[in-house]
């Protein structure tokens, strides 16, 4: 069952949710819309599932459009983020009520077994009898999945159903919402704004801000390869390192304060554009260059790190390390290159320490850079 | 003695976080008014209700008043008026209350003007509201015979026939509790997740299902509230038949009440033990009343 979305618009007013949006799941598909909060993914969500009109364009689920179809005919189970269960139902009465109202009704029995069948998959036969205010966070989050799927939707729609859960236990339950989806092998799409939970969970990823799909694609693709600043900054944590710098076209130099970046280290075959066509944009406006923290190395500094090899590295620079934040199997040494605070992670065995000076080698064929409108050039 | 006294002096005056002792001090007025005024003439009617005589001159005079007042057909009337009263308009003033409160909660325009008109009632006086109504009920010139009258019924003299005096009093009754349940309802009704009726929307939920299962069930405290305010409300009632009937328990004693029939033996007739331990009677009644009531909503809710 596919959902083709088309040209789809959503305009409050003055302000404009979703502009021009296309959109294209495949059958059994998962599918994460990941954005910032106001990027319009709720709303593109609320739209498939007919709670919300679209100001324009199309909505096909199999091919049909649904935009002028009632929610209860569009075949859609959708989750919530505060689960709406019904706090005076017991769980079982919960996942059966999509069973036992409206026009498609069936009778008490035949839903008690449809609905044991769906509470078998999401592991709550137990709580059967139990109201939702005596159940945890986790476990209401499987009734309302449950509730979702008892009606066999086409299509799963599940509006950021983790971001009520603590950490630990998202982990677990977003694996186990890609088990069940993939078990019962519905069309899913799944709106968050956490881009880990989206990274996991999702086959593909559609990255929107300010009402525009930025980049739908792959996981590894949108950290490997964005389309974009906003998405490389949006994926990665921590996050991209980002330069301002001007474009010295005599010496065909990406010039900073601290250090510039010869065009001749640059990897020819990475260039988004011709070179020729890329050194116009990029003496015209500048550029943004984009680092990942990863890509920055310590090849040296007042403790014996000299010998990394600061000459494998093009582009080398000194610093001082103003804090060093531990996260476990590495750490994020934060420093200041061209006035711009930088992060960069290194194996926690070999992190300097606050007050270091280090010397910062850049591994120039990984950067990225982009135009001043945030484009991406290489 | 005195040690006690110093250390409970002394135990006041230090601090602790979880004990203030100095609390009780604060509530001293409040609770001697409450003595004096509240429990004092509580337990007055119960040692009243033994006696006889007038009200300088009591000898306990045993079950004697309570005798007499079950043999009474005027106090059984009273008892069934009661009933009647009470098992009328609690079902149906809540019935009635509940579908305005659902019609001014839907996204009607200028719904917040007649939520305020229907809490009008509420702060106008029973009097002056009785008084209005005898006019509206007035057999001659009534509006309420004049509108059944276009539809072929009547003519009815509301106040002055004696069948028809509990129902004027019903009406009325009704009439009155709508305002309180309504502000009631509709917090309630506001207080429900607007989610809820979403997602019974996404599966096709019809009006009355949505009703029937997310609305009446979230509104279950609140009716049990309501249920049991205006049953003990009903058994009291008094004022209404006051106003209605023109300080008369209607034609006839047709409309006389529980308290009326108390407050006709008190003040009027000068029985005081009697008046008492009528009293003691329909206190018993309503305790029972509220426990049955509490019993089955609690078997209801489960």
């Amino acid at each position: 069952m596919s959902i083709t979305i088309r040209h789809l618009g959503k305009r409050y007013g003055e302000r404009v949710a979703l502009r021009d949006v296309n959109l294209e799941v495949c059958d059994g598909e998962l599918v994460c819309l990941l954005g910032p909060s106001g990027c319009g993914k709720s709303t593109l969500l609320n739209i498939v599932a007919g709670l919300l009109d679209p100001s324009g364009g199309d909505v096909l689920i199999d091919g049909e459009s649904v935009v002028r179809t009632h929610p209860k005919y569009r075949g859609i189970g959708m989750v919530f983020q505060d689960y709406a269960l019904y706090p005076h139902m017991s769980v079982e009465e919960n996942v059966m009520f999509p069973l036992r109202v409206g026009e498609h009704r069936v009778a008490r029995r035949e839903a008690l077994v449809r609905a044991r069948r769906f509470m078998r998959l999401t592991g709550i036969e137990d709580l059967a009898r139990l109201r939702p205010g005596s159940l945890s966070g986790g476990q209401q989050q499987r009734v309302a999945v449950a509730r979702a799927l008892v009606q066999e939707p086409r299509v799963l729609l599940l509006d950021e159903p983790l971001s009520n859960l603590d950490a630990r236990l998202r982990l677990s339950i977003r694996e186990e919402i890609r088990r069940i989806v993939k078990a019962t092998r519905v069309t899913t799409v799944f709106v968050t704004h956490d881009q880990e939970e989206a990274l996991s969970i999702g086959d593909r990823i559609a990255v929107m801000d300010r009402g525009v799909i930025q980049q739908f694609a792959a996981p590894q693709d949108l950290y490997l390869d964005p389309a974009n600043l906003f998405v490389a900054r949006f994926m990665g944590s921590p996050v991209l390192n980002t330069f301002c710098l001007s474009y010295d076209g005599g010496r065909r130099v990406l010039a900073g304060d601290d250090f510039s970046v010869p065009l001749g280290v640059l990897d020819v075959s990475r260039f988004r554009r011709p070179v020729g066509e890329a050194e116009s944009v990029l003496a015209a406006g500048g550029c943004v260059l984009g680092v990942r923290p990863e890509h920055f190395h310590l090849v040296g500094g007042s403790d014996g790190l000299a010998d990394a090899g600061a000459d494998r590295f093009p582009v080398v620079f000194g610093t001082l390390v103003e804090s060093v934040e531990m996260i476990g199997r590495y750490a994020v040494v934060h420093f200041t290159a061209d006035d711009e605070r930088c992060r960069c992670v290194v194996d926690v065995r070999r992190a300097p320490r606050a007050g270091d000076r280090v010397l910062v080698g850049l591994d120039c064929v990984s950067v990225h850079v982009f135009d001043a409108d945030g484009g991406r050039l290489y | 003695m005195a040690g006690g006294v110093r250390g409970w002096l002394a135990r006041v005056g230090s601090y602790s976080a979880e004990r203030q002792p100095r609390a009780w001090l604060l509530l001293l007025p409040a609770l001697a008014c409450i003595g004096v005024f509240n429990v004092l003439p509580l337990v007055r009617v119960f040692v009243m209700a033994f006696q006889s005589g007038s009200l300088r001159h009591l000898r306990f005079a045993g079950w004697s008043n309570f005798v007499a007042v079950l043999a009474d057909p005027s106090f059984v009337r009273a008892l069934v008026n009661t009933g009647v009263f009470a098992c009328v308009t609690v079902p149906v003033g809540l019935v009635v209350s509940l579908m305005l409160a659902v019609a001014v909660d839907s996204r009607m325009r200028g719904s917040r003007v007649f939520e305020a008109l229907l809490f009008v009632p509420y702060l106008t006086s029973v009097v002056a509201v009785g008084v209005v109504f005898r006019y509206l009920f007035n057999g001659d010139f009534g509006v309420v015979d004049y509108v059944l009258s276009l539809v072929g019924l009547g003519p009815f003299d509301f106040l002055n026939d004696p069948r028809l005096s509990m129902v004027t009093l019903c009406v009325f009754g009704v009439w009155l509790s709508l305002a309180f349940n309504i502000v009631i309802l509709l917090s309630g009704l506001r207080a429900i997740d607007p989610l809820l009726y979403r997602v019974a929307d996404l599966y096709g939920a019809s009006a009355w299902e949505r009703f029937s299962r997310i609305t009446l069930p979230q509104l279950a405290p609140m009716i049990t509230f309501l249920s049991i305010m205006d049953l003990i409300n009903a058994f009291k009632v008094y004022t209404e038949v006051y106003v209605l009937f023109n300080g008369m328990p209607g034609v006839a004693d047709s409309a006389v009440t529980a308290v009326f029939y108390v407050y006709d033996k008190f003040y009027v007739q000068g029985r005081y033990g009697q008046g008492m331990a009528a009293a003691v009677v329909l206190f018993a009644l309503i305790l029972v009343f509220t426990l049955l009531q509490s019993l089955l909503v609690r078997r209801l809710s489960r």
